[in-house]
């Protein structure tokens, strides 16, 4: 077992993880931080994204130990207070949801692109979602949701 | 248990430290990004009980510009490098190489280093390499003196890879140069390249000299176009004819047995190459 320290969702958790415990399992099983799906476990459908020190990543390809020292933030952990995140709520008022399955990942991937680029063209925004496969919205919705919430942002509301 | 079975995951915090584990332990699995290792394991019969993962070696990141050349540490991440000034200065190609590897959440976590070592043929950063004339520094446990031994790109991928090694850096020259990358992929944007190719070349009195094509062929290590490049020696790039570059690729193509679909792509390439110097398109 490794004792890690690290910070999840704002708050300082101290943990015993197992050696090859991967962070997806931490999460999920060990903390119930539901939000970060289980799916392909290659790296390839982007369901587990989770944000470490602010950057887009892949839960299922880094071991928790790995975390250790590190902020992590999951799709719990972006309303503020109760208030859904301006990205959370512009997914739910475009019809950026079907299924739901792809969007926490969706989310965190968008919240990264625009901490580091609030003003993201659409081309922009498609790259910086990349890494995440949606089977039902065919991505239209999920990009007006994106430029939307950038909107958003910027003008402070 | 788990996704991945059990296994000691050690974490060193220096060099000689991941060195004195290296030689101690029996066949360990040396982690960099994860993004090749970790899905590998999760599938894998042959499972190691012993797990060095490299994060926290502080002296095996960043980008550092030196007198002549440029040395990335070996767990500088794809994102790093596509983000680093020094790199967008001098080597276009790699950052062009780099940004189009993967997806954005990969390229945040996959490390040069591993890139590298994975010896997978379909990786992107091979080909733009060798084109660049990169040297890679590699550290071993059985070095008494602990020195780092430097190899060609080239020659790390065309020979056998020690038993038990950890690349530390890797040092591309800088020079007066024109360096792009071209990539073909069969669906999406992201899928691994079919087909790649690197162009460098020196400038001399407005002349290219040096000149290197490598192609990333996906189903081997990288080529290198000899004929092609000679056709391009010594002149300025304006004056480069697509016709004599063609002609010579085709020669290329039978001494790499290169087939059909790859050539067309090689001829797609250099084409748009040479729009690029304002010619031959």
């Amino acid at each position: 077992m490794k004792n890690i320290k690290l910070k999840i969702n704002n708050k300082t958790r101290e943990l015993a993880v197992r050696d090859s415990e991967l962070l997806i399992e931490m999460l999920r099983d060990r903390l119930g931080l539901l939000g970060t799906k289980y799916s392909c476990l290659e790296g390839d459908c982007g369901v587990c994204t989770v944000l470490l020190d602010g950057k887009n990543v892949l839960s299922c390809l880094i071991l928790a130990a790995d975390a250790d020292g590190h902020e992590v933030t999951t799709i719990e952990g972006i309303a503020q207070k109760g208030v859904l995140h301006p990205l959370q709520e512009s997914f739910v008022k475009n019809g950026a949801i079907q299924c739901g399955f792809c969007t926490p990942g969706m989310i965190l991937a968008a919240k990264a692109l625009l901490d580091k680029d609030p003003s993201p063209t659409d081309g922009e925004i498609a790259s910086g979602l990349d890494g995440n496969l949606c089977r039902c919205t065919g991505y239209i919705k999920i990009i007006d949701a994106v430029r939307q919430a950038s909107q958003r942002l910027k003008d402070g509301k | 248990m788990g996704l991945l079975k059990d296994f000691k995951y050690h974490t060193p915090v220096t060099l000689k430290e991941a060195l004195g584990l290296l030689k101690k332990l029996n066949c360990p699995l040396v982690l960099g990004g994860g993004t090749f290792s970790l899905n590998r394991l999760k599938k894998s019969t042959k499972y190691p009980t012993d797990v060095i993962g490299l994060k926290k070696v502080s002296a095996l990141r960043g980008i550092k510009d030196l007198k002549g050349s440029v040395s990335i540490g070996a767990m500088t991440t794809m994102a790093e490098i596509c983000a680093s000034g020094i790199i967008r200065k001098n080597f276009p190609s790699l950052v062009e190489a780099c940004s189009q590897s993967a997806t954005t959440p990969i390229r945040n976590m996959a490390t040069i280093g591993g890139n590298v070592a994975s010896r997978f043929f379909w990786v992107d950063l091979p080909a733009v390499l060798i084109s660049l004339g990169a040297k890679i520094s590699i550290a071993g446990p059985m070095d008494k003196r602990g020195l780092e031994k430097a190899a060609s790109v080239h020659e790390f991928l065309g020979s056998k890879p020690p038993k038990k090694f950890i690349i530390t850096k890797i040092i591309i020259p800088k020079s007066d140069c024109l360096s792009f990358y071209f990539r073909h992929t069969k669906a999406m944007p992201v899928d691994v390249p079919s087909l790649a190719l690197a162009f460098f070349a020196s400038l001399n009195k407005g002349r290219l000299t040096a000149v290197v094509l490598a192609v990333n062929t996906t189903v081997s290590f990288p080529v290198i176009l000899k004929e092609a490049a000679a056709a391009m020696e010594g002149l300025r790039p304006k004056e480069v004819s697509l016709k004599s570059v063609l002609l010579a690729l085709n020669i290329d193509a039978q001494n790499l047995r290169l087939d059909e679909y790859r050539l067309h792509c090689l001829a797609t390439d250099l084409e748009s190459l040479l729009g690029t110097f304002g010619t031959g398109a």
